[in-house]
């Protein structure tokens, strides 16, 4: 599709962007997962060794693709606004916006999960890969969403990060039990299980994939709302 | 919410491809216990015919840009009624460009966003390339574009479909005198073709090429 290889070739002719994809996961696996433990055995919880590694693989992908998200939304707003009065309709301008988001979030994700097989290498590999999917998903969702509402680089992207904060210090593991404002707890109770080699219930994987496939929808709803016709 | 003021005495045709009506805007800023409202519009009027080429003048912060994001759908109106064509052009005031993208990946995404066919497109395109003077750029992003080039291309993206009206909001700011000449020229062309052209401006030196020139003050329109 003609729009969506622009937008995606449009966020990956920025080297800064491509060095954050890359280098962001494998830094925040290598150096968070102690971290992590630290900080939840200080808040009560019980995260520690490969389920910490594992979950600082998603939050890796989370908080690219939730600031990815972001800027896709933003930074390029008015254009994709006038590409979407222009005759394209806010509708497949926001397909074509978060479907080459969606490629980021994906190699975000591969990136956090190469990341952690590489540091500490994670038992049940392909539930992990998913698991950390869907938390770059949920996260670009949160990202678009943002990025269709608020206007300024500044505040967008601290509402992220304070999203991203709240979530990381309220959920599984972190404390004696998740917070209910922790969006990204069912894609975290899956990883957890995959990195200590245990399997998740078929109810794990529907709620975190009905999570993601929610944040996605919200992602998209908004981004039409903002770029509608006021006519 | 009072009602709006008259603020044209031009007699509207059935043939009008833009006519504005009645527009009120306000916006609002400050916390609700400190807000301040802001008439901007009140009652704003205007028609453009098939080709006529009119002129929207008025001092900075008059509210002519704001009229004009409503007549294409940016913004939302407080009231009043807008009739205009679906085929219509649009040149912002600030190009609104996507920086990583080269001038050929603007033209591919605009002309699918217009329906056109791809080799109708190209012939528009190169078209508009040769009578702008910027054909050598195709291939640059946006963002190695000096500011008059992104104004060339602002402009063309708002022309490749033929538009029944084209909206133009302070267009040839950062053109050389050149291609300021160039603009003339191609608005005389386009307007002898049948278009309608509203052309916005703080500052409008020549009145004479105008069809009709509107002055925006105090959130009202009136002939001048």
């Amino acid at each position: 599709m003609t729009r969506t290889g622009a937008f995606t070739r449009e966020q990956l002719r920025s080297p800064f962007t491509l060095l954050l994809l890359v280098g962001v996961p494998a830094g925040f696996v290598a150096a968070a997962a102690g971290v992590l433990s630290d900080f939840a055995t200080a808040l009560g919880g019980s995260l520690a060794g490969d389920a910490a590694s594992a979950l600082s693989a998603g939050w890796a992908a989370a908080f690219i693709a939730g600031t990815l998200g972001f800027f896709a939304a933003s930074s390029a707003k008015g254009a994709d606004r006038r590409l979407a009065l222009a005759g394209l309709g806010a509708g497949r301008v926001a397909l074509a916006r978060i479907s080459s988001s969606f490629g980021i979030a994906l190699l975000a994700a591969g990136a956090g999960f190469v990341a952690l097989e590489l540091v500490t290498g994670v038992a049940h590999p392909a539930h992990a890969a998913a698991a950390v999917l869907a938390f770059a998903l949920v996260y670009l969702g949160i990202g678009v969403v943002i990025g269709s509402l608020v206007n300024g680089a500044l505040e967008g992207s601290l509402a992220v990060a304070v999203i991203f904060l709240l979530d990381v210090f309220s959920g599984p593991g972190m404390s004696e039990q998740a917070a209910p404002w922790s969006v990204s707890r069912w894609a975290a109770d899956v990883l957890i299980a995959a990195g200590v080699g245990q399997q998740s219930s078929a109810r794990d994987w529907a709620e975190a994939a009905f999570v993601a496939a929610l944040a996605l929808f919200a992602a998209f709803a908004t981004f039409v709302w903002s770029a509608r016709s006021r006519v | 919410m009072a009602a709006p003021a008259t603020s044209s005495a031009v007699a509207v045709p059935a043939i009008a491809v833009l006519r504005v009506d009645g527009i009120r805007k306000a916006f609002h800023r400050g916390p609700p216990w400190h807000r301040r409202s802001v008439q901007v519009l009140r009652g704003t009027s205007l028609e453009v015919r098939p080709g006529e080429l009119v002129g929207l003048v008025g001092e900075n912060g008059s509210g002519k840009s704001v009229l004009m994001q409503i007549v294409v759908g940016l913004m939302e109106r407080d009231g009043g009624t807008v009739e205009r064509p679906a085929r219509l052009g649009y040149c912002p005031q600030l190009p609104l460009l996507w920086d990583k993208l080269t001038v050929s990946e603007h033209f591919e995404l605009f002309a699918e966003a217009y329906g056109l066919a791809p080799e109708d497109a190209g012939g528009r395109r190169d078209q508009l390339l040769e009578e702008l003077g910027f054909v050598k750029y195709l291939d640059y992003r946006v963002e190695e574009l000096s500011g008059g080039t992104r104004q060339k291309l602002n402009l063309a993206l708002a022309l490749l479909h033929d538009p029944e009206l084209l909206l133009l909001d302070e267009p040839y700011s950062g053109f050389d005198w050149e291609t300021y000449l160039r603009f003339w020229e191609l608005a005389d062309h386009r307007r002898a073709q049948g278009m309608g052209i509203l052309i916005v401006s703080h500052v409008l030196t020549e009145r004479d090429r105008l069809t009709r020139t509107y002055e925006l003050r105090d959130g009202v329109t009136e002939v001048v």
